[in-house]
């Protein structure tokens, strides 16, 4: 995971009350958000949540019906605008061209050429991993290796937004630390980068922030922490049982109505011995003890609820 | 297994409406589509009259019996070169170049150039009569040259009939013979359901109305098939031939016929001389014909599946990534546009080099008109394309929509069956084809042997329609940044 980014620093992106109806239905009912540089947000929702339609909005692609997307700090120059890379989801790529082919191809396409371009390509394929592979045609790539060459396409121009769509489907864990290592770098060199993913892991490890999505709405922003003590207050818990309903109260502990069971809520982890030593105490010795930490997919279950959405 | 081998079969098979519509509607639509194309003879040109122009350096008057004659013919169909016809002569120089400029059109199967003789039909000078053709359509000539050839043949029927009228006093002959107002050499076959032919000049009865007439007579024969001759004359192969020398039975009228040196329109009078001017510096038209109707065909084809790519980078993303970059939407369009129509020119480049080296059908003599139609055919190949893959939301509905639009427009524009042997109103439908329109420029050029400047119209027209479709496709490209595919 990058450092947090500081919080004095200008947004590279602006969004600002992003409407947009897709098809009939309003994919997008009023999205408010920032990226800034050197940050990795991880945005996470539940399929149909409105997640594709909001990069395609920030891309360009698709024009919002109200609201507005600002790019670039305010230093910027207007004539060189803010520059996005987009990774789509599925291998973007020719797949009868060599990967030295599909760099050049799509470096020309954002307007590079010459030996800056060649330059970049050298870095690019040092970068990705993918150097002794130049020759090899895109298709007889391994899915880790198309995944790879997938981003490296995207980042020739050096973007300052980075916006990729579950770039680590289908990928072995190598290739997907080894994809994660490469956007960290990037957001070590001042890129911003959004990643759309259904990974809670990536997400929870490697994102800066987690913008969790649902129904075209932004549900919960923050940081893993931030999202817990939000949706769920304190992250973790200390939980006993007690087979008959115990006599007296326990330090720290609440017990319900029925006194077989008494919740201890922790701020950090490092609490715990404490705890522990309380129960070093007890009178009668608990049925069972779970010590559980709340994460992502209890945040994530708790604001979208547990129904199916496809 | 085989059972559940077959079930996965048709279990696909009737999961995926695509496949379905290919494997039993389209059947259905080309086979409707054909079925129209080709019933009636629509296409087939079995309802088609020979297109014969006529010219002559004489006022029309002059060989109005003659033009009497072949218009009176149901299969022809007549009309003059020259539309002051008959009202002036015209100089050999402007028939020459009224003959050209005609047979360029492609209005005319045949051309009737009128010998100037023919207002003399006494004359004992020969006639000459040229047919002039394109070569396009063999069965055109020979049938105008065996009806012209009819045409003398009852002339001269007529003539010796009149002779023998002069001769029935002599020898005593009935005076039926003399109202029945003809004989002559020819040979009829008897067929009591063909009536006898209404000639133009409206006078010339069949030797088997007069063997009806005079049954019996001892110069009417009939031989055991059924073959009836007059004066004991040899069968000859053709009704209209007329025998170069007499029989000893022709003696008879030895006293009429040595007036005359030579009997009047008689085959040695009367010399049919056909003439194909293309021909001396053609060496293989048809088969640059051939090419021309393969190489449309599969332009269109290789051109959809060329467009079809954009619809294979817009399913897996790839135009989304190229639409992000600083490459326009026109740039985009432009440039796949650009690109079938470059691989377009080289493909059929390719097939008329080849054809060039085996069949030498003399490309270089041709080759700036090669190059204007080409270019031509290619970027409206390439716009029609381009429209499709804009219109289709996948590949597949891409395929089975272009293999039923590419067939028919070939079928309807000539690149199945030639354009010459269509009717006028298949012609005129295939005009909605670019199939047509490069036939008939890719003709002008290797087979009329044509300017550049005559060019012009099918130019205006297969490039008029790449830019139309063009536009159409940019119109409808702001589809792939709206992702509606």
């Amino acid at each position: 995971m990058t450092d947090a980014p500081a919080i004095s620093v200008a947004p590279v992106l602006t969004l600002n009350n992003i409407k947009k109806k897709y098809r009939g239905r309003e994919a997008l009912k009023g999205i408010s958000l920032q990226l800034y540089p050197g940050e990795l947000l991880g945005f996470f929702g539940p399929n149909g949540a409105g997640k594709t339609t909001m990069i395609r909005c920030i891309s360009g692609l698709l024009k919002p019906d109200s609201g507005t997307i600002t790019m670039g700090l305010p230093d910027d120059d207007p004539a060189n605008p803010e520059r996005i890379g987009l990774v789509p989801q599925n291998l973007a790529v020719y797949p009868d061209l060599t990967v030295q082919q599909n760099l050049e191809i799509f470096g020309r396409l954002e307007g590079i050429k010459g030996n800056y371009l060649k330059g970049r390509i050298a870095e690019v394929l040092e970068w990705a991993a993918l150097k002794d592979r130049t020759r090899s045609l895109a298709k007889s790539l391994s899915g880790g290796m198309q995944r790879r060459l997938n981003i490296a396409c995207s980042i020739l121009h050096h973007p300052s937004i980075l916006l990729l769509d579950e770039p680590t489907v289908g990928v072995d864990p190598q290739s997907r630390e080894r994809i994660y290592t490469m956007l960290e770098q990037l957001a070590d060199e001042g890129a911003a980068v959004l990643i759309t993913t259904h990974q809670l892991e990536e997400v929870e490890t490697r994102c800066d922030r987690i913008v969790v999505m649902d129904h075209g709405k932004i549900v919960a922003d923050g940081t893993l922490s931030d999202l817990v003590q939000q949706t769920i207050g304190q992250p973790h818990r200390v939980i006993l049982r007690f087979d008959r309903p115990y006599p007296r109260p326990i330090e720290a502990f609440i017990f319900d109505d029925e006194r077989t069971s008494a919740v201890c809520s922790l701020e950090s982890m490092k609490e715990l011995p404490q705890v522990l030593a309380v129960l070093k105490r007890l009178d009668q010795e608990p049925s069972r003890i779970d010590v559980r930490s709340y994460g992502l997919q209890d945040v994530f279950l708790e604001l979208t609820g547990r129904s199916l959405r496809e | 297994m085989i059972r559940t081998i077959l079930r996965i079969q048709y279990l696909r098979l009737r999961n995926n409406p695509t496949e379905l519509l290919l494997v039993f509607v389209m059947p259905m639509i080309f086979f409707s589509i054909f079925a129209g194309i080709f019933s009636n003879g629509v296409a087939t040109g079995a309802d088609k009259k020979i297109r014969v122009g006529w010219i002559s350096n004489q006022p029309a008057a002059a060989v109005s019996e003659l033009l009497e004659f072949l218009n009176s013919d149901s299969s022809l169909q007549c009309s003059p070169l020259n539309p002051n016809s008959g009202n002036e002569a015209v100089s050999e120089t402007k028939m020459s170049a009224l003959i050209t400029d005609a047979q360029r059109s492609g209005k005319f199967d045949v051309i009737v150039k009128l010998p100037s003789e023919l207002t003399s039909p006494a004359t004992t000078e020969s006639v000459q009569m040229t047919l002039v053709t394109d070569g396009q359509n063999p069965m055109a000539i020979a049938m105008v040259t065996s009806i012209v050839r009819s045409y003398f043949a009852q002339k001269q029927a007529s003539i010796v009939a009149s002779e023998l009228m002069g001769k029935q006093s002599t020898h005593d002959r009935s005076g039926e013979l003399a109202d029945s107002g003809i004989g002559g050499y020819s040979t009829w076959t008897e067929d009591p359901e063909q009536p006898s032919r209404e000639s133009g000049f409206g006078k010339v009865a069949t030797p088997l109305d007069l063997y009806r007439a005079n049954q019996g007579s001892d110069w009417i024969q009939t031989d055991p098939n059924g073959v009836h001759s007059i004066n004991d004359r040899p069968l000859v192969p053709q009704r209209w031939a007329i025998p170069p020398e007499k029989s000893a039975e022709s003696a008879q009228f030895e006293g009429v016929a040595s007036k005359e040196k030579s009997i009047p329109f008689s085959n040695e009078a009367v010399k049919i001389v056909v003439e194909n001017p293309q021909a001396a510096s053609q060496e293989n038209p048809r088969i640059a014909m051939y090419a021309a109707g393969i190489a449309v065909l599969f332009l269109l084809f290789s051109a959809t599946g060329n467009a079809a790519a954009l619809l294979e980078e817009a399913e897996s993303g790839t135009l989304d990534r190229i639409l992000v970059s600083r490459a326009s939407l026109f740039q985009i369009v432009g440039g796949k546009w650009l690109g079938i129509l470059l691989l377009g020119c080289l493909q059929i480049s390719v097939m008329f080099f080849w054809a060039e080296i085996v069949f030498r059908i003399q490309l270089l003599k041709h080759l700036p008109g090669f190059c204007v139609m080409t270019f031509s055919t290619a970027a409206a190949t390439a716009s029609f394309a381009m429209l499709l893959a804009t219109i289709c939301k996948s590949r597949a509905q891409l395929n089975a929509v272009s293999v039923v639009m590419i067939l028919s427009m070939s079928a309807v524009g000539g690149s199945m069956i030639p354009r010459f042997a269509m009717s006028d109103r298949m012609k005129d439908i295939g005009r909605w084809t670019f199939n047509a329109w490069a036939l008939d420029g890719y003709q002008k050029v290797f087979w009329f042997q044509s300017p550049l400047s005559s060019l012009q119209t099918e130019v205006t027209v297969l490039l008029g329609s790449s830019l139309l479709l063009g536009l159409l496709t940019l119109l409808l490209s702001g589809r792939w940044k709206k992702g509606s595919f």
